[in-house]
């Protein structure tokens, strides 16, 4: 059987769009009827992701595979990177702009944020390059 | 149209008129769980899709669209029977004082009208506390849901069973007036409770067909409801009746009920945060608006937020589908009276407070029983079918024009793929077809 893939675009600076990819990954997991709880942790890091590459990155790519035992998130932009990645894995850290923060973003909880709700994350990133996050879930059978 | 009880008891909710339907695809592109299809000239409503908005009533332009109300051609019958009135009633008559409505109301052959003010009061004293409670002990997490709009409690239950939690446990005003009304007039006519007929007066569309939820008991405590439009001219016919033979000498034999401005603010968009004393609060009105917001709470948005009053009706609930005036003459209608009223409140809140702390108002309703209600009512696909639909929507390259009698292409091949509809339905593709053969030729 072959999994389910699909990507969606991510606009940097696109505040008003932003979300909507993680929106529509989130309907199509509701579709397949999976657990709400594992929907809402996917969807939890899809829109943190999403929110970084609106913010930091350029324009970005986020896509999904699903099967029938594993989701994953991969979302790739090609914007700033991250300069210190353990330091951006730490709660709290942020590089926000003044202006993020005007809009209620860059508390620096979107990395621990996506270490705590995805059972598996990488984060590749160059400085000045981009930043591509690598997210697993894993459905149990249960 | 009018149904008889039988029928209102079944689980059809929306009705059509083929002859008058145009089959325009407005109610099609409208239905927020997207309900309703159009194959073969035949428009249908999946009942276990229907979160009962009555957005599909809203949009109809040819009145081809009816839900089921009663008849009141019953009302003889019944030993001892109640109105409980929503508030949005007296948004309905400018210039009418509101006791004179209830009068008018009970003329039609009730034995008694019961206005909700007291009840709204105690909601939002009970509302309060359990903020209050919630800011140091986080049995729930932010943002509070309010439990008052009974089609979101349906689409949270059916779209996004993940904000359960988020909901208040606290009973909606009509029911916890509904339970109070039963006891004591049973107890004041000496009959069994089940003797006591309820009916419930309301501008809400989903109020009219005993839902599957029994959310705050609702059901179990109402027994008929009745759209504000379908009485509205016999109300209006009693008003000057009364008015003929002299309004002042009826207000004298009936004593006058306390009416406060909360329960008249009530029906307005933000009538129920305006009484709740937190800051962190946000009223959202309109269905597309709701989704949106409920939707960004499933994303962890709006922690900061205590509470969210959401209607999904336009304005609130003045923009219910069973109001007779349009929305907006309804809220000058409220706004003006409410220069009268004021909104001070008619109880002292440590008598609420005394019944709150032993448990009154809290909804028995589990979200385990919600979720079993509403969730599982939906047909799911596999990851097989989402390849097979993903197919078919790169060939359709469509627009979501609905010509198909799906609400979008999406849908359209959903349908196809579970063999509810055949893909030779798309307009568009047909289209390309006959482009080919006419070039070919």
């Amino acid at each position: 059987m072959t999994a389910f893939i699909k990507s969606f675009s991510i606009k940097k600076r696109d505040f008003v769009r932003a979300g909507e990819a993680s929106i529509n990954v989130q309907n199509i997991l509701k579709s397949l009827n999976m657990d709400h709880k594992l929907i809402r942790r996917i969807a939890i890091c899809g829109y943190e992701g999403e929110m970084n590459a609106v913010m930091h990155g350029g324009d970005g790519i986020l896509t999904v595979e699903i099967d029938t035992g594993r989701i994953i998130l991969d979302i790739a932009d090609n914007g700033d990177g991250i300069e210190n990645i353990e330091l951006a894995m730490q709660k709290g850290y942020s590089t926000a702009t003044e202006e993020h923060r005007e809009m209620g973003f860059g508390a620096g909880m979107g990395l621990p944020n996506m270490k705590v709700n995805s059972d598996m994350l990488s984060v590749e990133s160059e400085k000045g390059k981009g930043t591509h996050l690598h997210m697993e879930f894993y459905v149990s059978t249960d | 149209m009018h149904a008889s009880a039988d029928t209102i008891y079944s689980s059809h909710y929306v009705i059509f008129d083929a002859d008058i339907c145009t089959g325009c695809a407005n109610c099609i592109k409208a239905c927020p769980t997207k309900a309703i299809r159009l194959y073969n000239d035949n428009p249908t409503c999946l009942t276990d899709n229907c979160i009962r908005c009555g957005e599909c009533l809203r949009v109809c332009p040819t009145g081809a669209i009816s839900t089921t109300t009663y008849e009141l051609e019953a009302l003889q019958k019944d030993k001892v029977s109640i109105t409980l009135v929503s508030p949005v009633l007296y948004s309905q008559f400018k210039g009418v004082m509101p006791n004179d409505i209830l009068l008018a109301v009970k003329k039609i052959g009730f034995h008694h009208v019961m206005d909700l003010s007291y009840y709204i009061e105690m909601f939002l004293y009970a509302a309060e506390e359990y903020i209050a409670e919630n800011r140091t002990t986080g049995q729930s997490p932010w943002p509070l849901i309010s439990p008052v709009c009974p089609v979101v409690i349906r689409l949270i239950a059916y779209q996004f069973p993940n904000l359960l939690p988020h909901l208040m446990p606290i009973m909606r005003p009509i029911s916890l007036l509904a339970k109070e009304a039963r006891a004591n007039i049973s107890r004041e006519y000496r009959i069994k409770k089940d003797a006591v007929i309820l009916y419930h007066l309301t501008p809400c569309p989903a109020k009219t067909v005993p839902s599957r939820s029994s959310f705050a008991q609702e059901n179990s405590l109402v027994d008929r409801t009745m759209g504000i439009k379908d009485v509205y001219a016999q109300i209006i016919g009693r008003l000057n009746q009364m008015k003929k033979t002299g309004i002042e000498a009826l207000r004298e034999e009936s004593e006058p009920q306390k009416i406060s401005g909360n329960c008249l603010l009530w029906g307005l968009s933000g009538g129920e945060i305006a009484g709740i004393n937190s800051d962190k609060t946000l009223a959202v009105s309109g269905l597309r608006e709701t989704i949106t917001y409920l939707e960004k709470i499933e994303l962890g948005l709006f922690k900061d937020i205590e509470y969210i009053e959401f209607r999904t009706c336009p304005e609130g609930c003045v923009g219910g589908a069973l109001n007779a005036v349009d929305k907006y003459i309804a809220k000058n209608t409220v706004l003006k009276m409410l220069r009268k009223f004021g909104l001070e409140r008619l109880i002292p809140r440590d008598k609420v407070l005394l019944l709150y702390e032993n448990g009154w108002g809290l909804s028995d309703t589990t979200q385990d029983e919600l979720q079993r209600i509403f969730g599982v009512y939906k047909e799911h696909i596999s990851i097989e079918h989402l390849n097979e639909i993903e197919k078919i929507l790169e060939q359709i390259q469509g627009k979501d024009c609905a010509a198909c009698g799906a609400p979008d292409c999406r849908t359209f091949a959903e349908d196809v793929v579970m063999g509810k509809a055949v893909l030779n339905d798309c307009i568009l593709l047909r289209k390309r077809e006959i482009d080919k053969i006419l070039e070919n030729k």
